[in-house]
């Protein structure tokens, strides 16, 4: 098992770095220079503007250019924002724990919902329940994202149920801890709550067709032959074997997420890395598109990864090979 | 003598696409306490359908019309669900062909069969360390998961679980039809001194004439849906002409088998009043024109053919 | 074809109509320039958000008239921006109209359009936008980018990952080594994130034709790369199939064993794989626009009509029409899907 990661996590080395070449390709080639618009900044001073061209060696050749930025990434370096001036990294932490914590309540909903109705419909297959399920789900996968969104956040802005933008409403500075808590949950419910319904419909289907596909299974007729209760048949061995590719979905809906997150965020105004990068690319905030683009291809990296050591960890066949 | 299975006139149907086919038909034979009875059949005669009704799990599209079936007494299609289901495993065990597939990839050997020990919480372990003995596997094979194992050993495994619960009869649908010629002979002798040592009736389901042959106490022949014979091997030749067919092939005759009709073929055509063997047999005449039914000599042999009564 | 038509419509009748549904509406985006009442970018200034038009049958009076007709709209209250109907003069709806001049098809010109109204009525099926647009004939002239652009994107894209995956699967060897790495590398990023990123490398005013291009590059830039790896991999199961070895000993070249022997066993998945993913290029093509990355003003895309309702919530309680456009999104991605999931159980080889 061990092993297994060590492995797995030696082949990303050099996914990482030929991610991080094709980033700086993209912003390499966009047209203008780096420095016009910091120039052109009062702000910066000249010196500030020097040292950064030496530091990402921007005198030197191409390749030379790319390990000093490769190096500075690796020192978590990404530059800085010429519309927020401030370093991109900080933008990028405080941004990226919102996204995160965006991607792992739906996630944790959306689950929670399809697969106990999955699992309802996939073994009452035909019936209908699971015609009635199967067809919501078909609209939910139909529907884009952006247009949910459109529509909660109107509805939401109508009966002001739930706050809309941004993390925290206006409070006095010393409140508890779990009042921000709270809120923050509560400003996070709009775009949650979206997001997990354009995702459970795709869910949904993933899981009951590896449901059903299992339960015709000659392993589960032969728990039938047992005399094995219906209970055990069920949930022992249909649920746990249809449930194991989930987990490779699992760590690739880390990716989806991360895009459909992108345009629910920016609809419903939740700061995270989607409205990050989409302030950035209008504002042509060179490092800061860059500095996106690299944590989130890291994001869907680490995401397969954990989809992958989920997967060995619940799969003998994988573990014992 | 006992009889540990009876079955009399049972009849299936299949519906697909609002089109319904009779899967068996009017088949019924018995098998005694201790008795190795071989069924032997092509593939699609309905082999795999009949022990699935024996033990009542036939596929959804399958329906059973008519017919009776006593496992020691037990109406087997009368009882309610609750009940069956405690006879499964415990009065009734089958033993599949290809065992990997019907072993649970992500629970161990152990896990299996505790599961199939269940309920006997008191001696579950000593029950199961017996039954592995028995098919001449170590204890340690619990731990092991169904893919580290080989087809012959996944084989034994599903027999230990089999004979847990010391059950009145063990089916088993082509048990070797996917294992090599020597796991093969461990798995029959292992399976003879099985029923040597606890007495359950044994139904050996095959499509091998010479492997029923060489085994079997009495052997019942198999041709789409119907039973067209029943006979004792080695006391008896048989006389159905498809029997004869079946034992020419063995033997290396030259036999003239038309595939186009072959049985297997998606558009099963429903023959209803005359010999279901009328088609193809070499020895038809106008006298088969009618519903065949099987005649018993004994009680034990018998044979669904006018000319061989 | 005749019998796939037929298969087609024995498994789901939903999904055959779904297909003739798409028809019509590429049928109906291509004709936009006839059907549509009113030329995309035609502004009232005088009705701005000026709600969907009502057609009636029976007049104020009470009386009942065949042909249907509206009334002439009027702003009742210029801050709240709500109409109230004049009832004086009748407007019947008529067939083949004489309206402004426009050019259809680049080359000709025409001034007659299949349905509209006299002067100074006009016939808002649904409503206008704040520049006094007919939102129906945006939605029509939006068909034609919004069809189109992913129709294109996905051909472009199917071709790159077919020789990409075909040469990789086929040749083996270090070919395959690099193109993979490639492609797993682009699979890497989040496609809303490449596909941003992508568009951040050219400036942001460009040319309509310009933009298009450039949204059609982008999209088909960020598909391919799924359907590469999926291709090497059929490619390299199928090249080890006797017909191929036959091929060869025939001395045919490797091109044309790709191209005729091997590719052509590839294409049952590959029309259903098409058939769905065009749903993901149409809401590609309709964020972009949508966040005014993608087609720019004053032609319209599905996602365009909708980007006025992006931030300014009070849009959408005036003007809620607007959001039909997210409608026909979601109306020709649902036929879309409807078809892809039938047509991968029609063609699929098991199912014959």
């Amino acid at each position: 098992m061990k092993r297994l990661i060590c492995k797995r996590l030696l082949q990303i080395i050099p996914m990482l770095i030929g991610m991080s070449f094709v980033s700086f390709v993209i912003i390499q080639s966009s047209p203008g220079d780096y420095f016009a618009q910091m120039k052109m900044n009062p702000e910066i001073s000249p010196e500030t503007i020097e040292a950064m061209k030496v530091s990402f060696g921007l005198d030197r050749p191409f390749i030379v250019q790319y390990f000093f930025w490769l190096k500075n990434i690796c020192k978590f370096d990404f530059g800085v924002s010429f519309a927020y001036h401030m370093p991109v990294r900080t933008l990028i932490k405080f941004r990226l724990k919102n996204t995160i914590c965006l991607a792992i309540f739906s996630l944790f909903l959306s689950w929670v919902i399809a697969v106990p109705l999955a699992v309802l419909a996939g073994y009452k297959e035909g019936t209908f329940i699971d015609k009635f399920f199967s067809t919501l789900a078909y609209i939910s996968i139909s529907l884009p994202s952006f247009f949910v969104a459109l529509l909660f956040v109107y509805f939401i802005s109508k009966t002001g149920v739930l706050p809309l933008g941004g993390t925290r409403s206006i409070f006095e500075m010393n409140a508890s801890s779990f009042v921000i808590f709270k809120d923050y949950m509560r400003h996070l419910l709009v775009p949650g709550l979206v997001l997990c319904f354009v995702n459970i419909g795709g869910l949904f289907r993933l899981m009951r067709n590896n449901f059903i596909e299992t339960f015709h299974t000659p392993y589960v007729l032969a728990a039938w032959a047992r005399g094995l209760p219906t209970f055990s048949v069920v949930f022992k061995h249909a649920l746990k074997n249809a449930l194991n590719p989930m987990f490779t979905i699992l760590g690739m809906e880390i990716g989806t997420l991360l895009n459909g997150a992108a345009l629910t965020e920016i609809i419903s105004g939740w700061p995270g890395m989607g409205s990050l990068i989409l302030e950035a690319v209008l504002s042509h905030d060179l490092y800061l598109v860059m500095g996106s683009l690299v944590i989130s291809g890291f994001l869907l990296i680490i995401g397969n990864l954990i989809g992958d050591i989920l997967i060995a960890f619940f799969d003998p066949r994988i573990r014992l090979t | 003598m006992e009889k540990t299975l009876e079955i009399k006139n049972l009849s299936v149907v299949r519906t697909e696409k609002k089109q319904s086919t009779l899967i068996l038909t009017d088949v019924g034979f018995s098998i005694y306490k201790g008795e190795l009875f071989c069924l032997v059949g092509e593939s699609g005669s309905g082999k795999t359908t009949l022990a699935l009704s024996i033990m009542r799990l036939l596929p959804k599209s399958f329906r059973i019309i008519s017919g009776e079936i006593r496992v020691n007494g037990t109406h087997v299609l009368e009882i309610s669900e609750h009940l069956m289901r405690s006879v499964r495993g415990e009065k009734i065990s089958i033993v599949f062909q290809d065992p990997g597939a019907y072993l649970d990839p992500l629970f161990t050997v152990g896990v299996h069969l505790r599961e199939a020990a269940r309920g006997k919480t008191d001696n579950q372990q000593e029950l199961i360390s017996l039954a592995l003995k028995e098919v001449g596997l170590e204890p340690e094979i619990q731990s092991a998961y169904p893919h580290q194992l080989s087809g012959g050993q996944q084989q034994r495994v599903m027999i230990a679980m089999a004979l847990i619960n010391k059950p009145q009869l063990i089916i088993a649908d082509e048990p070797t039809t996917a294992l090599d010629i020597l796991t093969t002979r461990q798995i029959i002798n292992l399976l003879n001194e099985i029923r040597l040592k606890h007495h359950p009736g044994m139904l050996f389901i095959t499509h091998d004439l010479k492997l029923a042959a060489s085994i079997g106490m009495r052997i019942g022949i198999m041709y789409r849906g119907h039973i067209v014979e029943i006979f004792r091997p080695g006391k008896e030749k048989p006389n159905h002409p498809y029997a004869n067919i079946l034992m020419g092939t063995i033997e290396g005759k030259d036999i003239k088998w038309d595939l186009d009709t072959d049985i297997f073929e998606f558009n099963r055509q429903e023959i209803v009043g005359i010999c279901p063997f009328f088609e193809r047999c070499p020895e038809k005449g106008q006298v088969c024109k009618r519903n065949i039914p099987f005649l018993w000599r004994d009680g034990q042999t018998g044979i669904r053919c006018i000319k061989y009564e | 074809m005749k019998k796939f038509f037929q298969r087609l419509k024995n498994h789901s009748r939903i999904a055959y109509f779904s297909f003739w549904f798409l028809l019509l509406f590429y049928f109906v985006s291509f004709f936009a320039d006839l059907l549509a009442p009113y030329h995309f970018d035609h502004q009232f200034r005088n009705k701005p958000y000026h709600p969907p038009t009502k057609i009636h049958f029976v007049d104020s009076d009470g009386n009942f008239h065949i042909r249907p007709f509206v009334y002439n709209f009027v702003i009742d209250d210029p801050v709240f921006r709500t109409y109230k109907e004049d009832y004086s003069l009748r407007h019947p709806l008529k067939l083949f109209v004489k309206g402004d001049e426009r050019r259809i098809f680049f080359f000709f010109k025409t001034n007659r359009y299949l349905f509209g109204v006299d002067q100074p009525a006009g016939i808002f099926l649904f409503g206008t936008d704040t520049y006094g647009r007919d939102i129906f004939s945006r939605i029509l002239y939006g068909g034609r980018i919004s069809l189109s652009i992913s129709l294109i994107g996905v051909l472009i894209s199917f071709t790159l990952g077919m020789i990409t995956g075909g040469i990789a699967g086929y040749f083996g060897g270090i070919t395959d080594q690099i193109l993979m790495r490639f492609v797993e590398i682009l699979m890497v990023f989040p496609s809303f994130y490449l596909m941003l990123s992508l568009r951040a490398m050219f400036p942001l005013n460009l040319s309509s034709i310009q933009v298009y291009l450039l949204i059609v590059m982008i999209l088909s830039l960020i598909g391919w790369a799924g359907l590469a790896r999926i291709i090497r991999g059929m490619v390299l199961s199928l090249k080890e199939e006797d017909y191929v070895l036959a091929a060869k000993s025939l001395g045919l070249s490797n091109w044309r064993i790709l191209l005729f022997h091997i590719f052509p066993n590839t294409f049952s998945y590959t029309i259903t794989a098409l058939t769905i993913s065009v749903p993901g290029y149409i809401i590609g093509e309709a964020a972009l626009s949508l966040l005014g990355l993608g087609i720019q003003e004053p032609y319209p895309s599905w996602g365009n009509i909708l980007s006025s309702t992006i931030g300014n919530l009070r849009v959408m309680g005036d003007a809620p029409w607007l959001l039909l456009a997210g409608i026909f999104i979601f109306v020709v991605l649902i036929n879309f899907n409807l078809l892809g999931d039938a047509l991968r159980n029609v063609l699929d080889p098991k199912n014959w």
